[in-house]
């Protein structure tokens, strides 16, 4: 891809010179080498860094002077703080301890939420999570985070990975159980997580891409009855934006609802 | 497509000289590395930043919102208690009022009684009073008219007497002598009122 | 007819989580019906079985990039 193109594309990244059908390596858009490497910067990670830039704008300018009758900016910022403090953290976590968490909660999911409707924004209409190395970092650091404070809770190794076992196993039974516990909590978990995240941004995206620019390419043949099929196409294409905001919401919500859920497993006192 | 196994598929993309995740053709579930590294970078400043800006703030905000909650609550009970404590206070004056208002009208009975009492006791005296008045009146007019009847009497008696005897009686001091002596006579008993009445009608 | 017998796989693989996904979410409509007032305690619960159900779906499409891409 020349630099030109993806100069039109950090505008119109799915303009008329992407191919058609969509491939995967329509989500591959390189901005510039970064200097003395052989990586490029990307422009998910461009996008990825006006999110946390915006969010981070945002939320400091609704809540410097955070004041105890909120202003309409303050309101709208804690309707989104309530629900992740409220109905993520204190649901999954438990009243106990869950303040600790809230705040990263609320930015995993803040975060995530953004970067998930950058698909449906014109002008970015790219889900920064559809590359896959944005939804593994964060996953990095929800796995370390409820390993470390599972760890601490138990105070050994030895204790903590005895406590994966429910209690009150007939003994023979015990080590099957064991080997899936460890699958579950070591690789699975991790892996779901930010597999779930990857897929359905890649999928969705893939799919509002396959609508809206099968509907310009069916347009373009210039045949009126390809041209009269392009406009329910598009039809179509506009209804399911629509529904890939809700699974971008969905998905946000997933995500922190999930790591909220595993750090209170990890927090309980039993299995 | 030739068939090969997963993990020598992972294996022969691991050795293809491209970096993980680059490229068009890459496989799209293999990280590319400074993504993965940049954002997480990305991520940990932003929730550096909300754990000490956003969520203190916030916080604050709420804890200061139950505060002032709180602060209403506590200052509705006081208004509260103040409001029973003003009810008491208007209760007890009014049931002072209530015994102060008994009171006087137990008094004013007492005074009225006693009023009464006095009146009665007063006209009682004035009756008193009046009844001696009249009674030392009558004693006064009786003996006036005594006298008065006496002298009558005398003359009527000696004119009576005179004709009857015959005899002049013009000495004016016999005859009252006479008179005196016989009407002392008729007072002390000696003589009979109805000798005397039963003579005169006899005499007329 | 040309393609792969991989991505056939992958449609194949998806009718479990889905039916499964409908199941959770029927379930979660009748006791919401049922109950309005349980609502915020049904819908962590139901997204969560949402979530671990559709996880089968996403290994699917890992899987069929794996056999696609790689193999």
């Amino acid at each position: 891809m020349s630099a030109t193109m993806a100069a039109v594309g950090l505008v119109l990244p799915m303009a008329e010179g992407e191919h058609f059908p969509p491939t995967p390596g329509s989500f591959w858009q390189p901005l510039f080498a970064i200097p003395g490497t052989d990586y490029a910067f990307t422009r998910p990670m461009l996008l990825i860094a006006i999110s946390a830039v915006v969010l981070a704008v945002w939320l400091w300018l609704t809540t410097r002077h955070a004041a105890v009758v909120p202003g309409r900016g303050q309101w709208y910022t804690e309707q989104v703080y309530n629900f992740a403090r409220n109905g993520i953290a204190r649901d999954m976590i438990g009243s106990k301890d869950f303040m600790r968490f809230v705040p990263f909660l609320f930015a995993l999911f803040v975060f995530i939420l953004l970067n998930n409707l950058f698909g449906v924004i014109p002008g970015f209409q790219n889900p920064t999570m559809a590359r896959i190395g944005f939804p593994i970092g964060l996953t990095l650091i929800v796995y370390v985070m409820y390993h470390w404070v599972g760890l601490r809770k138990a105070g050994s190794v030895g204790a903590y990975l005895g406590g994966l076992l429910p209690s009150g196993l007939p003994g023979w039974i015990k080590p099957m159980i064991m080997f899936l516990e460890l699958i579950t909590f070591f690789i699975t978990r991790p892996l779901t997580l930010a597999l779930r995240l990857f897929g359905n941004m890649f999928a969705g995206h893939m799919l509002l891409v396959v609508f809206i620019v099968g509907g310009w390419y069916l347009f373009r043949t210039w045949d009126p009855a390809l041209m009269a099929v392009a406009i329910p196409a598009w039809v179509l294409g506009a209804a399911l934006t629509a529904f890939e905001a809700l699974v971008q919401f969905l998905q946000a919500y997933v995500f922190a609802l999930l790591a909220a859920s595993y750090l209170g497993g990890a927090l309980a006192d039993e299995h | 497509m030739e068939h090969t196994t997963i993990a020598s598929g992972v294996l022969k993309a691991a050795a293809e000289s491209e970096p993980m995740g680059a490229g068009v053709d890459a496989v799209p579930i293999y990280p590319y590395i400074p993504e993965l590294i940049f954002g997480t970078i990305v991520f940990a400043l932003f929730w550096w930043f909300v754990a000490k800006k956003i969520v203190p703030s916030l916080e604050k905000a709420y804890a200061e919102r139950t505060a002032a909650i709180e602060g209403g609550m506590q200052a509705a009970e006081q208004a509260q208690a103040e409001a029973a404590e003003a009810k008491k206070q208007y209760e007890d004056q009014l049931g002072e009022a209530r015994a102060e208002a008994a009171r006087i009208r137990e008094h004013a009975k007492e005074q009225g009684a006693q009023i009464v009492a006095e009146m009665r006791e007063q006209a009682q005296a004035e009756a008193n009073r009046i009844t001696e008045t009249a009674h030392k009146q009558i004693e006064a007019e009786r003996q006036q008219a005594m006298v008065q009847l006496r002298g009558e009497v005398g003359t009527i008696s000696t004119a009576l007497a005179s004709k009857i005897v015959g005899e002049s009686l013009e000495d004016e001091a016999r005859q009252r002598g006479i008179v005196d002596r016989f009407l002392a006579e008729l007072e002390s008993g000696e003589v009979r009122p109805e000798k005397l009445g039963a003579g005169s009608e006899q005499g007329s | 007819m040309t393609g792969d017998i991989t991505l056939l796989g992958y449609g194949v693989s998806a009718i479990g989580p889905a039916i499964a996904i409908g199941l959770i979410f029927a379930a979660y409509i009748n006791g919401v019906a049922r109950q309005p007032e349980a609502q915020g305690k049904l819908q962590p619960i139901a997204i969560l079985g949402f979530a671990l159900a559709e996880a089968l779906a996403i290994f699917g499409l890992v899987l069929f990039f794996i056999a696609f891409f790689v193999g």
